[in-house]
């Protein structure tokens, strides 16, 4: 099964979700109703239509709405992300409709489906709640989507929320199991690093399924198709979603909602102006429908010609592509030609247009929101990064926080200054007054959430630093080491020296020079690498690098199982079964540099799947060194999530 | 898209991004774009009528040249969380490593066979290990369930991020109260405060009355506490403040607005009520500390976009010494500029403004953003750089005003042109 070229086979996926689906559907019963979460429509969408739904009993479709009355079938199916709320909302839905149908409780016609999968405690409710037996739970974990070319996302946009600000886990095997299923199409990756916590648990997970399923896991071989993986988690490279993106599809992300790949083109009421206080007479809010842009090179050539650009050469290029439609005049052709180009080629002229118009209107609205603060946004961050003239870069935000502050921009510059040069406790305090005289005295308990996600770090209260009794608790809250973000990020050559002279070679472009995104750092050292102690030495200062796939097990003394693992581990530390902390390996590789002959990577594919949301300018960066070094990278996440997004999710 | 003022604004402001100059304008693009094309909002919404034209066209391989039917079943079982059929006898020995097994996999099991105090412990750990976050709340629960509370606390109070999900399923579930009393047992009472407080907020009424015994008894049991962060005391104390004063005024409108929504609402409808008057925009700063810099970005936005520019000028310019206007404002001159040239203010104002920067370059740079003509001909006759000047000459339209002053000026015989 290895002829398919690896783009068709990812994008194929989705069969194997269809075919979850209808798993799931056939136990619900012949005619019934789809009562949906409108988040998940758009998903959906890329799973199946309408007739595939009708042809598997759904009758009729509603969008869920805890207000819904009476619907024309008897059973219900329900279909949720796993949101505690929402699934709450639904049973008490089903409560009132059985309140006035008791016999409804006895015919089997409640179903809920949950992506991406039903949760222990979710029983737990339903029991509470007097309905086990009545209500049926379906867990239903759709593939990795194919979004656009070599970019795969499972479209989970509250993953990060879950994951990172309420730090519960409970959906984390979700990653493992899109990652093993997508295993069996493309192989496994002989070659695998995890970066962070959460990601480590990820590859424990994926070695449980693995050992689980093992002996009907028909291809034991390693993928001829992706040569590595690298698992990483969000919080150990914030920086690449709080700055502000330069390319083209990072801009978009910042003014249009994206939703599972399309782009809904409000030019008048952009995420931009939203975010920001309202002083009266605005023009009235228009309730007209927007045009939709699909994100996917595959159906717009044209975005896949710009998306990645820097922005001051985006419409260049559009001028360009308008010359050439211009030249391409039908009253110069004669009338055989006429009816050639009405036949073949009417159509994609005329598609290739509403592209063009549309990306123009996207630019005008960029330029005429952004341009004018532009300089010195990108000024300021670029020095923050460097931890240079600290007072300014704090006047600056301090400056945005009392003028045109935005809800969730404005934080986020204020977590990267935290993070990259720390706030003293008055100026973190004076921020914080501003934004709640601008937005409420209610969202205090977001600073809270943003401490918690590692977003913003509290500086100490001179009064409370004296008090002993608070040491234990105090010594995670100090400001961490002032340079540590620089000293990190200088020893993976992420600060270019002059932001201003960087090229197009360097992919710190997508940060107008000043920063590469620590994801295209990993990708060129291993694909640059001739042995994998010189893939480790290049990463050395990466914290909590670990390594797994086929050559964990050259490392390993024997293999042990699960259940060898959980008897023999230590009380408290690391379970290390579908990976291991590096430093562990050093003495091995002293002697033998290249053990398990991973590298240089064969195939020079690299897989890398940030746990937390990605954003576009990271994937343009690593479509840079994908250029450089002659390989492939496909990115995948839980969702791709803007800085603007990170943000929200801790309100 | 035709009007030109907004087409020239919107092509200065393309500068800032340095495109080449050969490059076609948005609006010649757009013109190519739109002949003989109809309408660009066919855009089509309802539930479903778009079925993506993506999946058929890419998914290119059948469902059984990608994976074999006996994976496809493989697949399916594993997200069903069965057990293979193969395997239906239970195992009667149940040891911690398969229950844990069971849980990450999603398989129905029961943890009460783990009695112990051990197998418990085990259970727990073994869980944190994997990293499994549903195995290891279901194995927290079973724990409250089966021990008594101080012994979980203790278990917990070791392992964080077993206690961070015990928080996330309080907070989730609505159960304050038991999430108080865990963390003040775990000495963590400003922790505690502040999750009463999000849970407070996220889920008041209509009433303010609740709302605010509610905020009082946080300040009154909580948020006097030793560790707890002074200013976030002064924060919620002020919020007390606003909602009482907002209550007195009884305006339904202001009801759960901010303190600069409400500057804004009294600069709009009380403007002229003086400092002491319950409505007065003064009085609000002072009650709430509203620093100069707001308080001047509210009363510009307001008043420039009612039209009051009368108002904005009064407040922002003053004459000096020998007569002439000059500006005064607590916003800075970059950001001031930038938002009255949004605001669409008059040239006059601009060039004010414009006047009052120092650096005769800046001062050139920031004429040429927003195109006041009149600044960039004065400027550069001060430079005395007519070549400059000429050229710019040469982009301005002829016939128009600033035409004539550029031209007037050049001719100028008083400067000393340097070149």
């Amino acid at each position: 099964m290895d002829h398919q070229p690896l783009a068709s086979k990812l994008a194929s996926l989705c069969l194997i979700s269809q075919c979850k689906l209808k798993e799931i559907l056939v136990l619900c019963g012949d005619k019934k109703d789809l009562i949906i979460d409108p988040t998940l429509i758009k998903p959906l969408e890329r799973i199946c239509g309408v007739s595939w739904l009708r042809q598997h009993g759904i009758d009729k479709i509603y969008k869920m709405d805890p207000q819904l009355g009476s619907t024309a079938n008897k059973i219900r199916v329900y279909f949720i992300p796993a949101c505690i709320l929402k699934y709450k909302c639904v049973l008490d839905q089903i409560s009132s409709v059985l309140s006035q149908n008791p016999a409804l409780a006895d015919q089997k016609c409640f179903h809920i489906i949950i992506v991406p999968k039903v949760l222990t405690t979710y029983d737990s409710v339903l029991e509470s709640k007097g309905l086990y037996g009545i209500v049926k739970l379906h867990t239903f974990s759709w593939e990795l989507m194919a979004l656009d070319e070599q970019l795969l996302s499972l479209e989970l946009p509250f993953l990060f929320k879950q994951l990172f600000v309420e730090q519960n886990h409970s959906l984390l095997s979700s990653i493992s199991m899109s990652l093993w299923s997508m295993f069996h199409v493309t192989g496994k990756p002989r070659t695998i690093f995890s970066v962070g916590k959460l990601s480590a648990s990820v590859l424990d997970m994926l070695e449980i399924y693995n050992e689980t399923y093992a002996r009907d896991f028909l291809d034991t071989h390693s993928s001829k198709e992706i040569g590595a993986l690298i698992v990483i988690d969000r919080n150990q490279d914030y920086a690449s979603s709080l700055l502000t993106p330069a390319t083209y599809s990072g801009l978009l992300s910042e003014l249009f909602n994206i939703n599972c790949g399309h782009l809904d083109l409000n030019v008048k009421e952009t995420k931009l102006k939203k975010g920001k206080l309202n002083f009266g007479s605005e023009e009235e809010a228009g309730s007209s429908k927007n045009t939709t842009m699909t994100l996917d090179s595959n159906i717009d050539t044209l975005y896949g010609e710009i998306k990645h650009r820097h922005f001051s050469e985006v419409l260049s290029v559009l001028s360009s592509k308008a010359k050439l439609l211009k030249n391409e005049d039908i009253k110069a052709l004669g009338i055989q030609e006429i009816k050639q180009f009405v036949a073949t080629k009417l159509q994609q002229v005329s598609l290739f247009k509403q592209n063009l118009v549309n990306h123009v209107l996207a630019c005008e609205t960029i330029i005429s929101e952004m341009s004018n603060k532009f300089e010195n946004l990108k000024l300021a961050e670029t020095e923050m990064l460097n931890n240079r003239n600290k007072k300014s870069n704090f006047t600056f935000v301090d400056e945005n926080f009392g003028t045109d502050i935005h809800i969730y921009n404005s934080l986020r510059l204020m977590c990267l200054l935290s993070l990259t040069q720390s706030l003293t406790y008055d100026e973190y305090n004076a921020l914080i007054s501003k934004y709640l005289l601008a937005f409420g005295y209610k969202y205090l308990y977001v600073f809270n959430n943003l401490i918690n996600a590692g977003l913003l770090v509290q500086p100490s209260s001179p009064k409370l630093s004296l008090n002993i009794s608070n040491l234990g608790n105090l010594s995670d809250r100090l400001p961490k080491w002032q340079n540590e973000f620089q000293s990190t990020a200088n020893k993976l050559k992420q600060l270019p020296s002059q932001a201003d002279k960087v090229g197009k070679a360097c992919p710190s472009y997508v940060f107008h020079g000043g920063y590469v995104p620590l994801i295209a750092v990993l990708c060129n050292a291993l694909l640059t690498s001739d042995t994998f102690a010189d893939a480790l030495a290049k990463l050395s200062a990466v914290s909590d690098l670990r390594v797994g796939g086929t050559i964990l097990e050259k490392f390993k003394d024997g293999i042990e199982t699960l259940n060898e693992k959980l008897s023999n581990m230590k009380l408290q530390s690391d379970l290390e079964f579908g990976c291991k902390d590096v430093r562990g390996l050093a003495r091995v590789l002293k002697s033998e540099p290249n053990k398990g002959g991973c590298f240089p990577l064969k195939p020079k594919t690299v897989l890398v799947y940030v746990i937390g949301g990605v954003n576009y300018a990271e994937v343009a960066a690593c479509d840079v060194i994908q250029t450089n070094t002659g390989s492939k990278i496909i990115v995948a996440s839980d969702c791709i999530a803007s800085g603007a997004d990170l943000m929200a999710a801790n309100t | 898209m035709d009007d030109d003022d907004y087409w020239n604004t919107s092509e200065t402001k393309a500068k800032a991004f340095s495109f080449d100059d050969d490059v076609l304008s948005t609006q010649e693009i757009l013109a190519i774009g739109q002949k003989s094309y109809a309408s660009p909002g066919q855009s089509e919404e309802s539930l479903f009528n778009n079925i993506s034209i993506s999946t058929v066209q890419s998914a290119a391989i059948p469902l059984n040249s990608l994976v074999s039917s006996k994976v496809l079943d493989l697949i399916l079982l594993a997200q069903s969380g069965k057990d293979p059929s193969k395997e239906t006898k239970y195992e009667p020995e149940q040891t911690v490593a398969m229950t844990l097994k069971r849980l990450t996999l999603g398989r129905s099991c029961s943890l009460h066979v783990h009695r112990s105090m051990k197998s418990k412990t085990e259970l727990l750990d073994g869980a944190l290990a994997i990293g499994d976050g549903n195995a290891v709340l279901t194995v927290v629960l079973f724990l409250i369930q089966t021990l008594n509370k101080k012994l979980v606390y203790e278990l917990l109070s070791s392992r964080p991020v077993a206690l961070n999900h015990y928080i996330a399923f309080l907070q989730n579930e609505g159960k304050i109260s038991e999430l108080t009393d865990l963390l003040t047992m775990l000495g963590r009472s400003p922790d505690a405060a502040m999750y009463q407080y999000q849970h407070t907020v996220k889920t008041q009424g209509n009433n303010v009355d609740v709302l605010l015994r509610k905020l009082g008894n946080l300040l009154a049991n909580h948020f006097n506490q030793p560790g707890v962060d002074q200013h976030q005391a002064k924060m919620i104390a002020d919020y007390v403040k606003l909602l009482e004063w907002q209550k007195h005024v009884n305006k339904p409108e202001l009801q759960y607005r901010s303190v600069i929504e409400w500057l804004a609402y009294n600069c709009a409808h009380h403007w002229h009520e003086g400092a002491g008057n319950a409505m007065s925009p003064l009085t609000l700063c002072q009650r709430h500390q509203i620093t100069p810099l707001q308080y001047d970005w509210v009363v510009l936005n307001v008043h420039a976009k009612s039209g009051k520019w009368d108002i904005v000028e009064s407040l922002f310019t003053k004459k000096d010494w020998f007569g002439r206007t000059t500006i005064s404002s607590n916003i800075p001159m970059e950001t001031l500029l930038s938002r009255l040239s949004q605001l669409q203010a008059s040239k006059q104002l601009l060039a004010t403004c414009l006047n009052k920067v120092a650096s005769s370059d800046d001062r050139l740079r920031l004429a040429h953003m927003y195109k006041i003509h009149a600044v960039v001909i004065e400027t550069l006759a001060k430079q005395k750089d007519r070549t400059a000047l000429t050229n710019y000459k040469m982009t301005l339209n002829p016939q128009s005003e600033e035409y004539i002053l550029a031209e007037n000026t050049l001719r100028d015989n008083s400067i000393k042109w340097k070149n």
